[in-house]
């Protein structure tokens, strides 16, 4: 309950700050604390290193343009539409990965050709995706109010206000999810599958079910970035935007669900903290994933949950130590 | 026929860890199996809880085939095992290891209604409370329940295997060695803890060592050697018998 509350300040923000660069870092954050945050349901609470996550985010992004431009369905109907296709690829490389028993570096090998798959293919397919140039999208989504306006989502406040609302769901349902009945199994099978297995839990469908919904998350996300940001391109299926993905989960921490939203927005606020170009931004990835690997096994949600002790208050609220059960 | 093996082997490689065993089990009784290390009495608990698969031979649980099943299924068929070497979830307390061995009774009572249960605060757990604390407390585990596993006692670790299968409801419980390395004051709690599953109504198959404690808990033993089955009948019989003797002690002392 505490822990909702401090959801709370995140919605006076606009009214408190006015710099357009500050709210711009938020909206990314939240879009890209969706990602993370579903990234963590695979990786951090049942414990497979997906690298297929920015392949879901990148293919969502294009099937949603796609469906809107050769179906002439809405933003909200694409997304479905690209939630959908996710979820059957989903299925297809979760089966082969967990059929075959992939575990750790394998999966993560396995995940990671299966996304390099996919961004050739974009990349190639010159007459559907228009190939490394990309596309430039012009529509944004609408939403219908319920005194029956309809309005055009664009501009810094409507999306923060979107942006914001869509994590908050997230959250809610992986907060749901894992610590359920199913948030057990998923915990079993990270720490130990042959434990699970005997005790009657499907491994394979509960590595799967995380695999899908995850997947489902990181759709969501990349419908929502690349239409806030206006322009997609293969680049969102890279191994960069993998490796970002898993910075982000390590560095806030992997066993909560604020630590991964912590991360995003760390490594959103960095680049214009620092002044940074693409190729040193990959570098500093890198230097901060090892620093936190060896330093902070727990991200900063573990270094913060050991100091909380003394000191409840809005952080200690809103960064539970384990969500796990 | 409750459950019957016929014909079981397992060879890896050149070695046959259980030779063309062949024996029963009936609803209600308590097994022992007798056998010196190495005697293949391990694999072939294994074999029946589905976690390798025979070279020959088959498993008949309730007249059907189990031979490959994964062990899931075989568990949510009825079928349970506990590891000699205590197996858990480090990290979790012993609590979340009762709620997380849960998974079966839980599916049995709600069925596909368990997708439901996602959508409320205390996700479905509330059922399985009553059983938790039941288990918790014929367990004697009650004083560590919000302590992590990984820091509980060899014979605490023991005890929680046990708790977590007596979790799932088994009909036919399978334990490896659940004596060994336990206390005067373990043992004589696991001997009521075994007991007390067997008068309500839960078959049990116990390899262990310590023959005394086994002898006079099981109604039938069977004595395994080099992955046969030397003799079966009464515990106090197969345990008198000169080739059991010999398999544990050696020749000589027959």
């Amino acid at each position: 309950m505490k822990a909702g509350l401090a959801w709370l300040p995140l919605f006076a923000v606009p009214f408190l700050v006015h710099n357009e660069v500050a709210l711009t870092i938020l909206i990314f954050t939240y879009i890209l604390g969706i990602l993370a945050v579903s990234f963590n349901l695979i990786f951090g609470y049942t414990g497979q290193l997906s690298m297929f996550h920015a392949a879901a985010f990148g293919i969502a992004a294009y099937v949603t343009q796609l469906s809107m431009a050769y179906l002439g369905v809405s933003f909200w109907i694409g997304m479905v539409i690209a939630v959908l296709a996710v979820s059957v690829l989903s299925v297809i490389v979760g089966t082969i990965c967990f059929r075959f028993k992939l575990r750790e570096f394998y999966f993560a090998i396995v995940t990671l050709a299966f996304s390099e798959m996919v961004r050739l293919v974009i990349l190639n397919w010159n007459s559907v995706t228009n190939g490394s140039l990309g596309i430039n999208l012009t529509s944004k989504p609408t939403l219908w109010l319920p005194t029956g306006k309809v309005i055009t989502v664009e501009g810094t406040m409507a999306w923060y206000y979107l942006s914001l609302v869509a994590l908050l769901l997230t959250v809610l349902v992986c907060t749901r999810v894992v610590r359920s009945w199913m948030g057990r199994c998923f915990a079993a099978i990270r720490l130990n599958d042959q434990l699970a297995d005997t005790l009657g839990i499907n491994v394979f469908l509960y590595k799967l079910v995380s695999f899908l919904v995850g997947n489902a998350g990181a759709a969501v996300a990349g419908a929502l970035y690349a239409f806030y940001l206006g322009y997609i391109e293969p680049g969102y299926l890279s191994i960069d935007q993998s490796l970002a993905i898993v910075a982000m989960a390590l560095l806030g921490g992997r066993d909560s669900m604020a630590g991964p939203i912590i991360g995003a927005f760390i490594l959103t606020a960095l680049p214009h903290v620092i002044n940074l170009g693409a190729e040193m931004r990959i570098m500093v990835y890198g230097f901060i994933l090892m620093l936190t690997i060896l330093l902070l096994p727990k991200g900063i949600v573990g270094l913060v949950a050991r100091r909380r002790r003394g000191a409840p208050g809005l952080l200690a609220a809103l960064v539970k130590p384990r969500d796990v059960l | 026929m409750f459950f019957e093996a016929a014909n079981l082997t397992k060879r890896f490689g050149g070695l046959t860890a259980v030779d063309d065993m062949s024996f029963a089990i009936a609803r209600g009784e308590i097994v022992a199996i007798f056998g010196p290390n190495g005697s293949g009495k391990t694999t072939l608990l294994n074999l029946i809880a589905g976690l390798i698969r025979p070279t020959e031979g088959r498993l008949l649980w309730k007249s059907r085939d189990i031979v490959g099943s994964r062990p899931h299924r075989i568990a949510a068929a009825g079928i349970v095992k506990t590891f000699q070497n205590p197996q858990l979830f480090a990290e979790l307390t012993v609590l979340e290891h009762l709620m997380i061995a849960a998974h079966l009774p839980l599916q049995r009572q709600l069925g596909l209604r368990r997708l439901l249960t996602l959508l409320r605060a205390d996700g479905g757990t509330a059922q399985l409370t009553e059983r938790v604390e039941r288990v918790l407390r014929l367990c004697r585990l009650e004083e560590v329940r919000d302590e992590a596993a990984a820091g509980l006692s060899y014979g605490g670790e023991k005890m929680l295997g046990v708790a977590m299968a007596m979790m799932c409801e088994p009909e036919l419980l399978l334990l490896d060695e659940p004596a060994t390395g336990l206390g005067q004051d373990e043992v004589q709690n696991l001997d009521r803890v075994l007991r007390d599953l067997r008068d309500h109504g839960t078959t049990l198959c116990v390899i262990d060592h310590k023959v005394g404690f086994l002898g006079r808990l099981a109604d039938r033993a069977i004595a395994m050697h080099h992955g046969r089955k030397i003799i079966e009948g009464p515990p106090a019989g197969v345990l008198a018998d000169a080739r059991v003797i010999e398999a544990y002690l050696g020749r000589g002392h027959a």
